[in-house]
């Protein structure tokens, strides 16, 4: 199995992004992960940041000499999970 | 802590973003400031469409131009902005949706967007693939409307600001404006630092107002919730944006270069502040008003829904003006048409700014108008 540049590593498998596109999100700026997000889709995909999350706040940490659980998380918006349009349009209260 | 630049930009959506570019292409050394992060504010939470059809002669001259402006953008900004002229098809169900259609067509025309024409139902499900014609008399289509990803465009216009030897101060929220004399010297951040320019741009979007009163300026914007949601992506279907205007309507697209449908309505009644919350009323009611039109989006999955503000003015145009204070100029107001009109309004703001002009280049846009007008494509 070929070994993985550091650039090749995936950090958000839903949105195919890697960890040289973090760090470039970091290197125009981004201190959060809210702008990590912005800059680079990490976190927009299917699962929502479920995997990405964790990896980008440890990357902020690093690069900020913070710990992970320091950095302020990327806000959580809903549904927790993908809903077909039929089942959200069917929804009866 | 004092820094000087030629001019200081409040804002850091597109509005900013846009008139800093062009300010600095110009030779002004600029200062953007925001108060959160870029696209924090209603940039990052539109969902990127971009039409030339609106009622406004002003309107309708400014996007003819920004369309220009998207179509070369990727070459000028040196990034992939995703601009895909996928079409406007404005859908009317009524006699009467149809007459305003046709009177608005007319104006368009005479304001010189041609590429508008009303289409019937027939002709607008071979635009709309998949479109539920019931009860659909026809609609008012522009094929060279399209969209953009709003990130892509406010990025690569900071990132031009900075090659060109312009600052971005994001986290710097600025907390009074610095005047004296009938002119604007500066601004003071929450931080308590101190920057000092012969301009000021208020771009703040939502927070005009408040932003303008710090100058004692009364800004005339009001911010309105909307709230939107995303979808997965799918396979690109071909349909332009749809507009709904009925009061169980919306509007919604699909981007080319991911699939992802995202869509909006307008509520009602309107919902005013500076709330961003979601409601599940809005996940509960969008996705029946998407599938209303194209029922064959039923198993198509929703991942997110936000909201955020349209900064509205009592007539639906935009103001583009110097204050009583010199120096501090308004770029606000846009009424939910930001992204759309962002580069045309960047452009001719600086061009407005390097002229020295006094007075707004479109009397339309002036701070201190009638604002009685009602713009009738919102």
């Amino acid at each position: 199995m070929k070994k993985l540049n550091n650039s090749d590593k995936i950090i958000c498998r839903c949105e195919d992004i890697t960890e040289a596109e973090v760090i470039q999100a970091m290197e125009m700026g981004a201190q959060t992960a809210d702008e990590v997000k912005r800059l680079t889709r990490a976190g927009m995909g299917h699962c929502q940041g479920r995997t990405c999350r964790r990896l980008i706040n440890q990357m902020l940490a690093r690069k900020t000499g913070q710990r992970p659980e320091n950095q302020k998380a990327v806000t959580q918006r809903s549904p927790l999970q993908p809903i077909s349009l039929k089942t959200l349009a069917d929804y009866k209260k | 802590m004092t820094k000087s630049t030629d001019l200081i930009v409040v804002g850091g959506g597109i509005i900013g973003a846009a008139t800093g570019y062009y300010l600095a292409k110009s030779g002004y050394k600029v200062r953007l400031m925001e108060k959160g992060y870029l696209c924090a504010g209603s940039t990052g939470r539109c969902i990127g469409g971009i039409r030339q059809q609106f009622t406004s002669d002003g309107s309708i001259k400014l996007m003819l131009e920004s369309i220009e402006l998207f179509k070369n953008m990727d070459r000028d900004l040196g990034t992939d902005v995703h601009w895909h002229p996928g079409g406007y098809l404005f859908l009317a169900h009524s006699p009467e949706k149809k007459e305003a259609f046709l009177s608005n067509i007319a104006i368009q025309h005479k304001s010189g967007l041609k590429d508008v024409r009303w289409v019937d139902a027939y002709e607008a499900k071979q635009i709309a693939p998949g479109l539920n014609i019931d009860g659909l008399l026809g609609g008012s289509y522009c094929p060279t409307d399209g969209q953009a990803y709003p990130f892509a465009v406010v990025n690569g216009y900071t990132e031009k600001i900075k090659s060109l030897g312009g600052t971005i101060n994001t986290f710097a929220e600025v907390t009074s404006i610095i005047h004296g004399g009938g002119k604007v010297k500066g601004v003071r951040t929450a931080k308590g630092e101190e920057y000092l320019a012969d301009i000021v741009i208020n771009a703040a979007g939502p927070w005009a107002k408040e932003l303008g009163a710090m100058a004692g300026i009364e800004v005339p914007v009001e911010p309105e919730r909307h709230e939107a949601l995303i979808t997965e992506g799918v396979e690109y279907l071909g349909l332009p944006m749809l507009v709904d205007y009925r009061i169980d309507g919306g509007y919604f697209q699909q981007f080319k270069h991911n699939g992802q449908f995202i869509g909006c309505y307008t509520p009602v009644p309107n919902v005013p502040g500076h709330d961003s919350d979601s409601t599940y009323e809005f996940l509960a009611e969008m996705p029946k008003r998407m599938l209303k039109l194209v029922p064959s989006l039923a198993p198509v999955k929703v991942i997110r829904q936000w909201s955020g503000s349209y900064e509205m003015t009592a007539d639906g145009n935009p103001i583009m003006d110097q204050s009583e204070i010199e120096g501090f100029y308004v770029l606000a107001g846009m009424c939910g048409h930001g992204f759309m009109l962002g580069p045309a309004m960047g452009q001719m703001m600086a061009k407005f700014i390097a002229s020295g002009n006094k007075k707004s280049p479109i009397a339309e846009f002036a701070l201190n108008r009638d604002y009685s007008y009602r713009e009738a494509m919102k």
